[in-house]
């Protein structure tokens, strides 16, 4: 039996927005297995992004608690969490969210320079090989069309090849043709390194090719046997 | 509706909005108290003329009045015209009795009457003309301190022996006069031909005071004395006599104005910046109101709207602070100032700075709101881009500004030349400090750093919307202008006060007569240098006559006075000839005229050169000589020099005297000047060194007062750099994210940050420093023709200082970004 990677105990979220009280998450539990695919599906609003968020120690929980690798992340300082998010996991966004000033290389190549890696280099050119961007490996994400700065994310997430992947709709803001790519590119790394994969995603597709669904409503996990969305 | 619309808009981008009403209320603050002060500066002097001047009229001369004067004068006190009073100024030493204390002292003998106008305020509260009676002085605070003296005691003057009666507590007229060194001594007129201090050729100011019966007469009075005045008499009325106050004041002030004009232009630069980074928040609101259907004319109003609301804010608060500022000047100024001068704010302050104010937001604002008509509607559907309000510029439209900017600024300085000078100056140094900041940035981006967070600091410099060039040209500029005042003003004081040689005479001693002089030199052992001096007016250069009502209003030294012509054969040990074949052109053709050498300075002052002919009048008796050879001093001493040497041949019959320079060990100069005067009481002594330590005080106030001045233009590069902060706060608050999802720890952060405004503080403090010592280097030699000394370690250290200063201030404004946790931001940017 696999060992859980992941483990998320009753977790809330709540803000206060125009003296409001909005709920977004609503006692999620959830378990992820080692090598694991699980896509979290629901409708716009459910609650998906700030699951995710709280997973990956982006954010706090209202209440609740993220186990991450055996270790309690929920009451971590940011500062703790820095070398976690370096080293253990990656995070793939809609928005890619490259840093506009690096160039793709530069992009691909940050955490392995922040976790002193002396290979950085070597292994951005090799992953952008691999995703063939070599020839634009010199250009700033400004440069890139939306696919092009995807794959330059999915590098920079994995260079440092984190036991856990987190994506956050990754094909999101792609069209079908460049959306097929990155999810093959996706579902190969997690094939072939074994790594973790917890995606946020509306698409069908994706959601089928999932060792396991869990699906949100009003933050909330509601039980579904089927994997169409 | 409109009103809302436009507060809405100011706190939906208040971070900027206080940014721009700060760098228009900088740009006024140092001109309103300038233009303040001197506006009671001057009013008080021209209202309070006859009080300042002592009298309605006022008949001054460097030596005896002429007797076709004197009776004039005498005829007009008799026909009931006026009443007159007379005070003779002289500077001698005054001594201990019973000891070897002797002080330097500025006397002032008067006659019965004085003061016609103002007061002398005495200690006793008694009135001056009761108190000052023949054989008694009344004397200056810092005389009784210095001399170790109390009232009652005697004082020496020359061969005089007088008692202290009462103290000067406040004297009206002595801001006039307040360049005059040492403490002030008041006698009786009748008493000066005991103390022999007074002779023929001394060094003594006479002054006829007039008190007129109209003081509405007082140009005709003037006229009718003027007309019987002799060479060197001047007659002037209150108001048209030029006073040392008003000379001080007027360059005092118009350099502060420059200052001010300079800090208007950097804040202006901040206005321009600011403004541009709140308009480019607005990017989307203006295409969404376009695609509703608004025209140019609705979105151009509501923002120059928002301009002139937030620049009126602004000039309020500028005028408020401009005030408070002139507060410290005049805090600053005290025992300088009129007594009269009150501290207030006049309608006028607060209307011209109104105007001014409101000219330079329009100016500096012109081109972002420009900008403003390039967006469209389609800019909803783009990411917003840094680039889209700049090329905004029509040029034509930018050239009347820039003209309209140099008009405000020549009439601010009152000079036409100076202004034009003064603007020309300044684009030239941001163009510099432009082209600088581009090559150091641009050499940057090419570098290949190695270390993760340096290279992204530098690449962030970059960022879209930062004001990275924006910031260290007007840092720069600033910091450039502060530098030069600081090494400018060392140099002075090195060359001046601090570095007086071991070897240069620290004891000078005036008014020898030639009867004395052999006399003298035993007396002092010989061991004297001595220098003749004759007394004369330059009244024509090629026959073309001095305009002596332009001269006295020159800034610097003038044609107009009288100067000391000396003679003798060659160079001193500090001065090297310039132009010409020795001193007096070699051999000369008899019935040429006879030669005369000048000084490099009298040269620029009289734009002279060699071959001119040059007409004195030595009292009275004429005197052409011919331009043969120009001199220039090595070393900048406190030390004689003289404007015109002739041959000896040509003066030694003029009447004169000599001029005596000593080099005496410092303990002993009290005692040698105590037996020079108690031996000739007519030779005033003067010690250098205690000279050079008030001189040196002096200094120090002014500087202070410049230094103040010129910081508040650092004060404007700080507000473009946190605005440029402000204006970039989502691109940082993006990297902070990305840095901290990608495994960043907070000093990690905290690195990137804070290199990167360490680059920019490094490079506009070197880029300062670099133009501070071109600039100050070409200032000293060409100008002031002093020494030049970099000063490096102070340099480093001002460079050291600023530099902190600037990460500080950068890392205080990003705090807010850095301590923000990812998730939220991607919550809140999640659509």
């Amino acid at each position: 039996m696999a060992s859980p990677i992941l483990v998320g105990e009753r977790l809330c979220k709540s803000y206060v927005r125009g003296g409001r009280k909005i709920q977004v998450l609503d006692e999620v539990s959830l378990t992820v297995d080692k090598g694991e695919f699980l896509v979290i599906a629901g409708s716009s609003g459910s609650g998906k992004t700030t699951l995710l968020s709280i997973l990956s120690g982006l954010d706090l929980p209202s209440s609740g608690r993220v186990i991450l690798a055996g270790r309690d992340i929920t009451g971590l300082s940011e500062d703790q969490l820095a070398p976690l998010r370096n080293r253990q996991t990656g995070f793939v966004f809609q928005a890619f969210h490259l840093i506009p000033s690096l160039n793709a290389l530069e992009n691909v190549m940050f955490p392995a320079e922040l976790g002193k890696d002396p290979e950085a280099r070597a292994k951005a050119l090799a992953l952008l090989q691999r995703v063939g961007l070599t020839a634009r490996a010199g250009n700033f994400p400004e440069q890139l069309s939306g696919g092009e700065q995807q794959r330059v994310a999915i590098c920079r997430a994995v260079i440092n090849r984190p036991a856990l992947l987190f994506a956050d709709e990754p094909t999101g803001n792609l069209d079908s043709r460049n959306s097929e790519g990155i999810v093959e590119l996706l579902l190969d790394l997690h094939r072939n390194q074994g790594t973790t994969l917890v995606m946020a995603t509306h698409s069908p597709a994706l959601a089928a090719r999932a060792d396991r669904l869990i699906r949100l409503h009003d933050g909330a996990v509601v039980p579904s046997a089927d994997r169409t969305l | 509706m409109k009103l809302r619309h436009l507060l809405r808009d100011i706190l939906h981008n208040r971070g900027q909005a206080v940014i721009f009403t700060l760098c228009v209320a900088l740009s006024m603050v140092s001109l309103v108290a300038v233009n303040s002060l001197r506006r009671d500066v001057r009013g008080v002097i021209a209202e309070d003329a006859a009080a300042l001047q002592g009298g309605d009229v006022i008949v001054r001369s460097g030596g005896e009045f002429t007797p076709a004067l004197r009776e004039e004068l005498a005829r007009v006190v008799g026909e009931g015209l006026a009443t007159a009073t007379t005070a003779w100024e002289f500077h001698s030493v005054a001594r201990r009795e019973g000891g070897e204390a002797v002080l330097f002292s500025n006397i002032k003998a008067v006659s019965g009457g004085y003061p016609l106008y103002g007061t002398v305020e005495l200690r006793s509260g008694r009135p001056f003309a009761e108190v000052l009676r023949p054989g008694v002085v009344v004397v200056g605070q810092a005389l009784l301190d210095r001399l170790g003296l109390v009232v009652g005691d005697h004082l020496l003057l020359g061969e005089g022996r007088l008692q202290i009666v009462d103290v000067v507590v406040r004297e009206s007229q002595r801001p006039v006069e307040f360049f005059t060194f040492g403490p002030r001594v008041f006698m009786s007129e009748g008493d000066l031909a005991a103390t022999g201090l007074v002779g023929k050729g001394s060094r003594t100011s006479y002054r006829w005071l007039l008190r007129l019966a109209d003081p509405g007469a007082a140009e005709t009075v003037a006229a009718r004395l003027q007309a019987r005045a002799g060479e060197g008499e001047r007659v002037a009325s209150a108001a048209t006599s030029g006073s040392r106050i008003k000379r001080f004041f007027d360059n005092l002030l118009f350099f502060l104005s420059l200052i001010a004009v300079f800090t208007l232009l950097l804040a202006g630069i901040g206005m321009q910046s600011s403004l541009a980074a709140l308009l480019r928040r607005q990017v989307k609101t203006i295409a969404i109101l376009r695609a509703l259907g608004a025209g140019n004319r609705h979105i151009l109003g509501h923002h120059l709207g928002l301009v002139l609301l937030l620049g009126l804010c602004g000039v309020i608060l500028g005028i408020g602070g401009g005030l408070v500022l002139k507060g410290a000047v005049f805090q600053l100024l005290a025992g300088l100032l009129p007594e009269k001068l009150t501290l207030e704010a006049s309608f006028a302050d607060l209307l011209q700075g109104l105007g001014l104010g409101l000219t330079a937001v329009l100016f500096f604002t012109f081109l972002p709101l420009a900008g403003i008509a390039r967006i469209k509607p389609a800019a909803i559907f783009r990411k917003e881009t840094a680039g889209g309000l700049r090329r905004a510029m029509p040029r034509l439209a930018l050239l009347l500004g820039l003209l309209l900017l140099s008009a405000v600024v020549v009439v601010q300085l009152d000079d036409v030349t100076t202004g034009l000078w003064f603007m020309a100056a300044v684009l030239v140094l941001v163009a510099v400090m432009w082209g600088l900041a581009h090559l150091v940035l641009g050499g940057l981006a090419r570098l290949d750093i190695s270390s993760l967070a340096l290279r992204q600091a530098v690449r962030s410099l970059s960022r879209p919307g930062n004001a990275s060039r924006t910031v260290v040209v007007t840092l720069a500029s600033a910091l450039a202008v502060l530098f030069s005042i600081y090494l400018v003003e060392r140099n002075l004081r090195a060359a001046y006060i601090e570095s007086y040689p071991a070897d240069a005479p620290n004891l000078f001693f005036l008014d020898i007569q030639k009867d004395q002089r052999e006399d003298f030199i035993d007396f002092v052992g010989g061991k004297a240098e001595i220098f003749p001096v004759v007394r004369a007016r330059l009244l024509a250069i090629n026959d073309r006559e001095i305009d002596r009502r332009r001269e006295v209003e020159r800034r610097g030294d003038s044609l107009s006075r009288e100067f000391n012509l000396t003679y003798r054969d060659d160079l001193l040990a500090d001065e090297k000839l310039v132009a010409g074949k020795g001193l007096f052109g070699g051999n000369r053709a008899p019935g040429r005229l006879p030669p005369v050498s000048l000084l490099d300075s009298v040269v620029e002052i009289g734009d002279m050169e060699i071959g001119d002919t040059l007409h004195f009048s030595i009292q009275g008796v004429s005197l052409k000589a011919e331009a043969t050879s120009i001199r220039s001093r090595t070393r900048s001493l406190l030390y004689p020099f003289f404007y015109f040497v002739f041959p000896e041949a040509t003066l030694k019959a003029a009447p004169q005297t000599f001029f005596a320079a000593l080099k005496v060990p410092q303990g002993e100069a009290s005692l040698l000047e105590n037996r020079v005067v108690s031996r000739f009481p007519n030779i005033s002594p003067i010690n250098v060194g205690e000279s050079a330590v008030e001189l040196g005080r002096l200094m120090a106030k002014l500087s202070l007062l410049v230094t103040f001045f010129a910081s508040l233009s650092i004060l404007a590069g700080g507000l473009i750099l946190v605005g440029s902060i402000l204006a970039t706060r989502l691109a940082r608050l993006e990297e902070a994210v990305h840095y901290k999802i990608l495994g960043g720890d907070t000093p990690f952060v905290l690195k990137v940050f804070g290199l990167e405004n360490l680059v920019l503080a490094l490079q506009s403090g070197g880029a300062a420093l670099l133009v501070a010592q071109l600039g100050s280097w070409a200032l000293c030699h060409l100008a002031l023709d002093i020494s030049f000394r970099p000063y490096p370690l102070a340099s480093l250290v001002a460079v050291g200082a600023i530099t902190a200063v600037v990460v500080a201030l950068g890392l205080l404004a990003s705090l807010s970004v850095i301590v923000k946790k990812p998730g939220a931001y991607l919550r809140e940017h999640s659509s």
